[in-house]
């Protein structure tokens, strides 16, 4: 993902909250510090198809924002 | 560069500390340097020592430890070994272990930053393994020996401080395991009725070698009533079987770790390696209805759906894929025990051959102190932490 985002592409990265230190720090080692970490509640396993499309719809937006700027 | 004096002037590279053991412990606690036990403090001197086996630059990286991936060049390992109070004289395998962890295949990022309680397990083979005096016997896998309890702390400790797997920022284990402190151990050769584990990879017998696998604690396998090959190895595969284990959602490659006694029963009943591991292989399996209904939805048929797809709920589900996908090694003393070591799964094991700089195998650990030059830095003000 750092790489694409080094190329200009449209990027982000959905994390869940106990590893946002974690995607954090491999952000600022690869060299994109400023790579999107768009935050879900935990956990990410054991859930139902409902609450999948739950996290989902709460990132969304953050989503289509990235798009849109980075096409503009 | 292989001039410590120099080395040392570099910014970063060495810190100042009072002249005290509990006040270098306390400067490691606060700085999170540590597997939480008390280290060796890593004087110049000490680390000049550790290096004397050395024969790469010094400040040369050798690899890059995930997830931090901080550069792990020899002065950074050796000081890392001092800390765990390993003898000079294991440094060569360090270095080893240490290429091995990070070639791709094993996927050290995930073997380090994962929720499974996983650790890089070490079984060293050939002639080194018997000259550095690594357990191969009764234990192996426990305390009392010093190269297997420091040489695998060395590398617990190279993947904390220069790799960053600290609990909770870079070492996301739910709960982690023992083996986190450690887990090194040798092939217990002269008691195996097969060819051991470096030559089973491809490696001549001669050679000393390293496998590493990403694996859990072993599971030990109790049998002390059967007498035929096929009773132990039915036996062993209804442990490597369950339903919880990450290798039956991976390609997976576990171990299985036969004590000499069970080894010598199997092989006396005219099994070759290669005989036990497709006896587990066929063995090795459950009905997809004993795994839950999720997971058979969720999992098994879409990791497995050319077999699982479609497949009845009596269809089984194997532990692993091809019978050579099985590693055998056997360790152990006097005993009716073996073990399952089940792996983090999306991992492969990695052997690699103790090699001298121009490509030849290592005959001797001293091969390795020949190149190198004789210590430069004095004892200089550093009494005490150097005579504890």
């Amino acid at each position: 993902m750092c790489e694409l985002r080094k190329r200009g592409l449209a990027t982000a990265v959905i994390v869940s909250e106990p590893f946002l230190t974690l995607g954090k720090t491999q952000a600022r080692v690869f060299g994109v510090p400023d790579l999107p970490l768009l935050l879900i509640p935990h956990p990410l396993g054991g859930l139902s198809l409902e609450q999948v499309e739950g996290r989902a719809q709460r990132v969304l937006p953050q989503v289509l924002k990235i798009i849109e700027e980075r096409a503009a | 560069m292989t001039n410590l004096v120099e080395l040392l002037k570099t910014p970063g590279a060495s810190l100042e500390c009072e002249d005290d053991f509990e006040a270098v412990n306390e400067l490691v606690r606060s700085r999170g340097w540590s597997d939480g036990l008390p280290v060796v403090p890593p004087t110049a001197r000490r680390v000049e020592q550790m290096l004397a086996y050395c024969d790469r630059p010094w400040d040369e990286p050798v690899a890059r430890i995930a997830p931090r991936w901080g550069e792990a060049t020899p002065l950074r390992l050796a000081a890392n070994a001092v800390m765990a109070g390993c003898r000079p004289e294991y440094f060569p395998l360090l270095l080893l272990v240490t290429e091995a962890l990070c070639e791709e295949p094993f996927n050290l990022y995930g073997i380090q930053a994962t929720t499974h309680p996983c650790a890089p397990l070490v079984i060293v083979n050939g002639p080194v393994a018997k000259e550095l005096d690594i357990n191969c016997g009764y234990n192996a896998f426990g305390p009392g020996w010093r190269a297997n309890a420091t040489l695998g702390r060395a590398i617990r400790l190279a993947l904390v401080n220069i790799g960053g797997a600290i609990p909770g920022l870079g070492d996301m284990s739910t709960f982690g395991a023992p083996s986190k402190f450690s887990y090194l151990a040798a092939e217990n050769e002269q008691a195996s009725p097969w060819e051991p584990l470096h030559v089973e990879r491809g490696l001549p017998r001669e050679a000393s070698a390293i496998t590493v696998i990403g694996a859990e604690c072993p599971h030990n396998v109790n049998d002390h009533e059967s007498i035929t090959a096929e009773g132990i190895l039915t036996t062993l595969a209804g442990t490597l079987i369950a339903t919880g284990a990450n290798d039956v959602y991976y390609d997976a490659q576990p171990l299985v770790v036969m004590g000499p006694e069970h080894a010598k029963t199997v092989a006396g009943g005219g099994f070759s390696k290669a005989d036990a591991k497709r006896f587990l292989h066929q063995h090795a399996h459950l009905p997809m209805n004993r795994f839950s209904k999720e997971n058979i939805e969720r999992r098994l048929r879409v990791t497995w759906k050319e077999r699982l797809g479609t497949a009845g709920l009596d269809a089984p589900v194997t532990m692993v894929q091809r019978p050579e996908d099985l590693l055998i090694a056997v360790i152990g003393g006097a005993g009716k025990h073996s073990a399952v070591v089940h792996t983090f799964g999306a991992t492969k094991p990695v052997t690699r051959a103790l090699k001298l700089r121009d490509g030849s195998y290592a005959r001797s650990i001293a091969d390795f102190k020949k190149s190198t030059p004789t210590p430069t830095l004095p004892l200089r003000g550093r009494e005490n932490l150097e005579n504890l």
